[in-house]
């Protein structure tokens, strides 16, 4: 038999995150990708629950100027 | 009542005492003025955009949580946005669940001293893409001869436990009380 695989933990489940907050913008553009989409859970192995909240929060900074929508390249 | 966040920016025509002034006249006693109580105040100071907004690249922003009849959020927005001096606002409902709301301060001196962790705990482990570790194995050589000396203490004593092993299974054996 081979060994069972570990089961991957999301990052903010392990840390017990209960409200992923807009205003951080440094934790939000870790789960964004090259061109500033927002990344997808397959890649970053983030549970559903949060992935809603970072969605949304990620969303909201975007309208305050807190993070840019899109890269422009120069 | 229920529980609100506003966050404003503030044009770069101001002052920084100007922005603070503008902040106090048309945010926060505005809100008294409908009956809220403001629960928390933190004033970022300047910061850039990450895109132009009305042709600006950056602004003063300011973070107020209050609590408020949801009835009256209708006319703080009318209010706001008639101001010239607001650039951009947003009111959002405060989550039940989140933490206590922490001025930027705090949070950028976090920031700085996890970095730090960081960069020191970088600085004394050798990088991967490196060949160095080959140099710090020399010292390593002396160990296994330290080793060495335990090794046959080890052997030496479960050589007498297997006599012992023979001894109690004899016993065992003899024994006539067990029935086998």
């Amino acid at each position: 038999m081979p060994p069972k695989p570990k089961k991957f933990i999301c990052t903010f489940c392990r840390n017990d995150v209960k409200h992923i907050d807009y205003k951080d913008s440094k934790l939000l553009s870790r789960f964004v990708t090259y061109y500033r989409s927002i990344q997808s859970r397959f890649h970053t192995g983030v549970c559903l629950k949060h992935q809603k909240q970072l969605a949304s929060a990620i969303k909201r900074a975007r309208n305050m100027a807190l993070i840019a929508a899109v890269r422009y390249e120069k | 009542m229920t529980k609100y966040e506003v966050m404003a920016i503030l044009s770069n025509a101001l002052d920084e005492a100007q922005a603070k002034e503008e902040t106090k006249n048309s945010i926060v006693n505005k809100i008294k003025e409908l009956g809220g109580t403001i629960t928390f105040e933190d004033f970022w100071g300047t910061r850039g955009f990450a895109y132009m907004i009305k042709g600006e690249k950056w602004g003063y922003y300011f973070v107020v949580q209050f609590e408020i009849d949801g009835t009256k959020i209708n006319e703080l927005k009318r209010d706001w946005n008639i101001d010239k001096n607001l650039t951009r606002f947003m009111i959002t409902s405060v989550d039940p669940k989140a933490p206590a709301p922490r001025s930027q301060e705090e949070i950028k001196k976090e920031w700085d001293a996890m970095e730090k962790e960081k960069k020191i705990s970088e600085a004394e482990s050798p990088k991967k893409g490196t060949r160095r570790p080959a140099a710090p194995a020399k010292p390593a050589a002396p160990a296994p001869v330290a080793e060495k000396a335990p090794a046959p203490a080890k052997e030496a004593k479960p050589a007498p436990k297997k006599d012992d092993v023979d001894k109690k299974l004899d016993a065992i054996l003899e024994d006539s009380s067990l029935d086998l």
